[in-house]
């Protein structure tokens, strides 16, 4: 068995180093993802798997051990960082760094450490076929983007909301009325208000667009008794009780 | 096998040619496994043209979820005819005798990642299994509260159970990604590697790239591999790391002393991760390795090699101790959440046998419907495994027979002996018998959640026996004519038998009541959406089954199955009138709001329950003037109303408004 080299050690201490640091310092999606994902799933089980010292003979059984080998060193950090009490990102970041440093100097104190399985030969792709891989993954993206729109405008049933909230506990004199539109068209409203069953205000052809909303704060009187307060929203065209909510209003 | 005109010129009675002829079909005789390909000769033709074919059947899966959404008569027809162009020409490749180890390797992980696009293309940008729901909600909780094992009152066992949270959560706090983009990315990851160490497993102890490729296709016929294992659910990170752990072990059943040891460390770590990830899994992993270790013990073949039975009884000890030990340790609550299951699907499946179940039996409900094609697909493909199997068995235990009695029945009467080679080859051949019994348990309402569970684990046998069959009898040494094609396009079917038996309904379509997944739409969403930013987050809140995901979900509420101790809420949205038995435990809860979904009431839930499995009532559909019973009870106030969904604040009848 050689020696096998300690490169690939380094770059994996490098790529730790670098997300600790991209964790730190940057907000940046792509960058994070590009060195954060990796960590969680190849890069530190790699360096564990040159720990442990086990030896594969093919990449694709190298591969799959160090995906399980960061799976693991991924579990049990959420298990050292929760009783650390920094589950955090940079907690994280941390940790990963920890993991791949300690495991990459135990690797490299070994001295049965076991050969690197050897890299599948290069396959020589002609460019028709390099043209049909591509497109490939351009129709499966764009069939997800696809996928993604049906979702986004997929509304199988059109509604109004309306609904009334009690007042807050800081102001126990205003209530809260809104009505949303999740129709297809533009409608137009009435909308009355009743206090223990007295007429105490209406709102006459409030029009709302598809998406639109339409909210107040009402204000209304405190009494010494728990009172009942009930909106009804009509539809001007057939005059028809749409939708109808209530809500308590404290006494003093 | 005998042809016929043999016999009467042997002079053998029907009885025994009939014998010769069913021993020639199940019985030991192994022919055929020459057809691997040398090293280094995948064809990058073969790989260019199966990669654009199955990027044109996701996009016609795609297409057909379009046009269900949209109650358009071709969806049928485009989905389909997508998941056919998907499954078919890859399984035929990866089945066809004489294609390289890479390449068969690199199409299982293309027809894995397709199935799992397949599997997130339903929903694109959000979670939308019930199972998912609730892991999903766990792992906002962690993202939340930054801390470990916060009570879970939908799924109180998923607490001990943390990994799937962990990972998912530190993919979100490295890349910034979304909960559910950090979710999809490691499930993608997680079917690869899945489906990297089953070829690994099955390499290892078959000998053969071709059969473990092949053995791999048959486990994709698993009603669960499509789906269940897709989900963001914590048996999609416990199957992986099981498969590991078996993989690895198999890959050191050679080694011996220092090299041992150190796969018997990956072992550890692997089996440590699984004991705080899925109970069911860590539990398969249990009984496998208990197991083989039982089995090299009783293993006579070769001279005595202790280190070996060592190694292997040291990691069953681990894989018995370390659940165990985790459980100990967090006090888990696993016999109450799987006990009650367990013994209802096997009283069922008695009854069912005996014919003694009673008519009021939730059995009497009836299964949901599936679609007549998706039935026969689902049928065919048991017939084609039940077929590989029985040709499969014997052969199977023939192949680690000593090489010296290979002839007639001396293989089997040499296992009979004790005397095998690989006990894994032994284990997993009988451990196929597990599969007529989850078919069966399958048959039940009560039993099937048992059968699919079952499944999983099960197929890792299915896949080597019914892949031994194809090798060794139905393709033998010279694969051409019939014999080349028809296993193949047998394996075909079975994949898609797998696709068809993974769900009701896997194209989208029009909402539909109390059906999971196909209840989760826009309305209902924006419903759980309004409650969090107008209502805030973590009111107690109770509802239906579907609507109580989505409030969790969406809506961040803490969502009360049980309105008091005893009390479920189904029977309080199911009373005609809310008579004292509902209102007196309804105002000595803490529960804030009721949502009502009227929905419910325009047809029998598709599901066969509204809320809780154990329901009472089940299957009977619910009426308008019930669920809108609330509407006139002093204290009690409908906040919000969108025409279908209602909220009543019911905090007056506490005391508090």
């Amino acid at each position: 068995m050689g020696v096998p080299s300690n490169r690939d050690l380094l770059a994996a201490c490098q790529w730790a180093g670098a997300t600790v640091a991209v964790v730190a310092l940057s907000d940046d999606l792509l960058l994070r993802t590009i060195l954060g994902a990796p960590m969680v799933f190849l890069v530190s089980g790699h360096a564990v798997l040159r720990a442990i010292g086990v030896r594969t003979i093919y990449l694709s059984e190298h591969l799959a051990y160090a995906v399980g080998a960061s799976l693991a060193a991924g579990i049990a950090g959420g298990f050292a960082l929760n009783a650390a009490g920094v589950l955090t990102p940079l907690g994280w970041a941390v940790w990963f760094f920890a993991v791949t440093v300690g495991a990459t100097l135990v690797a490299a104190a070994r001295r049965d450490a076991a050969d690197l399985p050897a890299w599948p030969g290069p396959v020589r792709v002609s460019l028709w076929q390099g043209a049909a891989l591509a497109l490939a993954v351009l129709v499966a993206t764009g069939a997800y983007a696809l996928a993604v729109r049906e979702e986004a405008t997929d509304r199988q049933f059109k509604y109004t909301e309306l609904w009334m909230l009690p007042p807050a506990s800081g102001d126990p004199s205003r209530l809260t009325v809104g009505v949303r539109s999740g129709e297809a068209q533009t409608q137009r409203f009435d909308l009355e208000i009743t206090l223990d069953g007295r007429p105490f205000a209406v709102f006459r052809s409030l029009t709302i667009a598809p998406g639109g909303s339409w909210v107040r704060e009402i204000p209304v009187p405190v009494m010494p008794t728990r009172q009942k307060a009930e909106a009804r929203l009509y539809r001007p065209e057939d005059n028809l009780l749409y939708r109808s909510v209530s809500t308590l209003v404290p006494h003093i | 096998m005998t042809p016929a005109h043999l016999t009467a010129a042997t002079g053998m009675n029907p009885l025994q040619t009939g014998m010769q002829l069913v021993s020639a079909v199940i019985g030991p005789d192994l022919r055929g496994g020459n057809a691997d390909a040398p090293p280094h000769q995948a064809n990058p033709g073969w790989i260019a043209v199966l990669c654009l074919t199955v990027g044109t059947a996701l996009l016609l899966v795609v297409a057909g979820n379009g046009a269900g959404r949209r109650g358009d008569a071709v969806a049928l027809l485009l989905f389909w005819s997508g998941v056919v162009l998907m499954v078919v020409p890859t399984s035929l490749r990866i089945a066809w005798p004489l294609v390289a180890r890479g390449e068969r390797l690199f199409l299982l992980f293309l027809l894995a990642e397709a199935l799992f696009y397949f599997k997130v293309v339903y929903s694109p940008t959000n979670f939308i299994n019930y199972d998912e729901f609730l892991h999903w909600v766990e792992a906002d909780d962690l993202l939340t509260a930054r801390r470990l094992f916060l009570s879970s009152p939908l799924l109180p066992v998923g607490r001990t159970y943390p990994a799937l949270e962990i990972l998912t959560t530190a993919i979100v706090d490295l890349t910034g990604l979304s909960l559910f983009a950090a979710g999809t990315v490691l499930l993608a990851v997680l079917k690869g590697t899945f489906v990297g160490a089953l070829f690994l497993f099955y390499e290892r102890i078959a000998g053969s790239p071709r059969m473990s490729a092949i053995a791999c296709l048959v486990y994709m016929g698993c009603s669960t591999f499509a789906l269940f294992e897709s989900m963001f659910s914590y048996e999609s990170l416990g199957v992986v790391l099981c498969v590991l752990t078996f993989a690895v072990e198999a890959a050191s059943k050679d080694l011996r002393g220092r090299p041992r040891l150190k796969a018997l460390g990956l072992i550890a770590l692997l089996l440590a991760s699984l004991a705080v990830t899925h109970h069911l899994s860590a539990a398969f992993a249990a009984i496998y390795l208990g197991a083989l270790a039982v089995f090299e013990t009783l293993r006579r073949q070769g001279p005595p090699r202790i280190n070996a039975r060592i190694a292997v009884g040291l990691t069953a000890i681990l894989a018995v101790a370390l659940p165990l030990l985790w459980m100990q340790a967090r006090g888990s609550s696993l016999p109450s959440y799987l006990g009650p299951v367990i013994e209802a699907g096997f009283k069922t499946l008695l009854a069912k046998i005996m014919g003694t179940l009673p008519p009021t039996s939730a059995e009497s409900i009836g299964a949901p419907s599936v679609p007549f094609g998706m039935r026969l697909t689902t049928l065919l493909g048991i017939l084609l495994l039940s077929l590989g199997l029985a040709t499969g068995f014997f052969r199977s235990l023939a192949m680690t027979a000593p090489s010296s009695a290979r002839a007639g029945w001396r293989p089997i009467q040499d296992i009979l002996k004790r005397r095998w080679r690989d006990s894994r080859i032994v284990l997993l051949t009988l451990l196929a018998f597990g599969f007529p019994v989850s078919v069966a348990f399958r048959l039940t309402i009560v039993g099937w959640e048992i059968g699919n569970r079952m499944g999983t684990f099960v197929f890792f046998a299915v896949g080597l026996v019914v892949a031994v069959s194809i090798v060794h009898f139905w393709q033998g040494d010279a694969p051409r004519g019939w014999r080349r094609i028809a296993p193949a396009v047998a394996l075909a079917v079975i994949v898609l038998g797998g696709v068809t038996s993974s769900s009701l309904a896997p194209m989208r379509g029009p909402y539909r009541v109390a059906a999971d997944q196909q209840s989760v739409e826009r309305m209902g969403i924006e419903t759980a959406l309004w409650t969090k930013a107008w209502l805030g987050a973590g009111n107690r809140f109770t509802a239906d089954r579907g609507n109580r995901m989505l409030l969790a979900g969406y809506g961040r509420q803490d969502i009360r199955v049980n309105i008091i101790e005893g009390v479920e809420a189904a029977r309080v949205f199911k009373a005609e009138k809310l008579g004292p038995a509902e209102y007196y435990p309804l105002v000595r809860s803490d529960v804030d709001f009721l949502l009502v979904d009227l929905r419910l009431s325009t047809a029998p839930p598709v599901l066969g329950f509204y809320f809780d499995p154990w329901e009472p009532q089940k299957g009977r559909r619910l009426s308008a003037d019930a669920l809108l019973k609330f509407n006139d009870i002093d204290g009690i106030t409908r906040i919000y109303d969108n025409g279908w969904i209602i909220i009543y604040d019911v905090r007056g009848l506490h005391g508090r408004s």
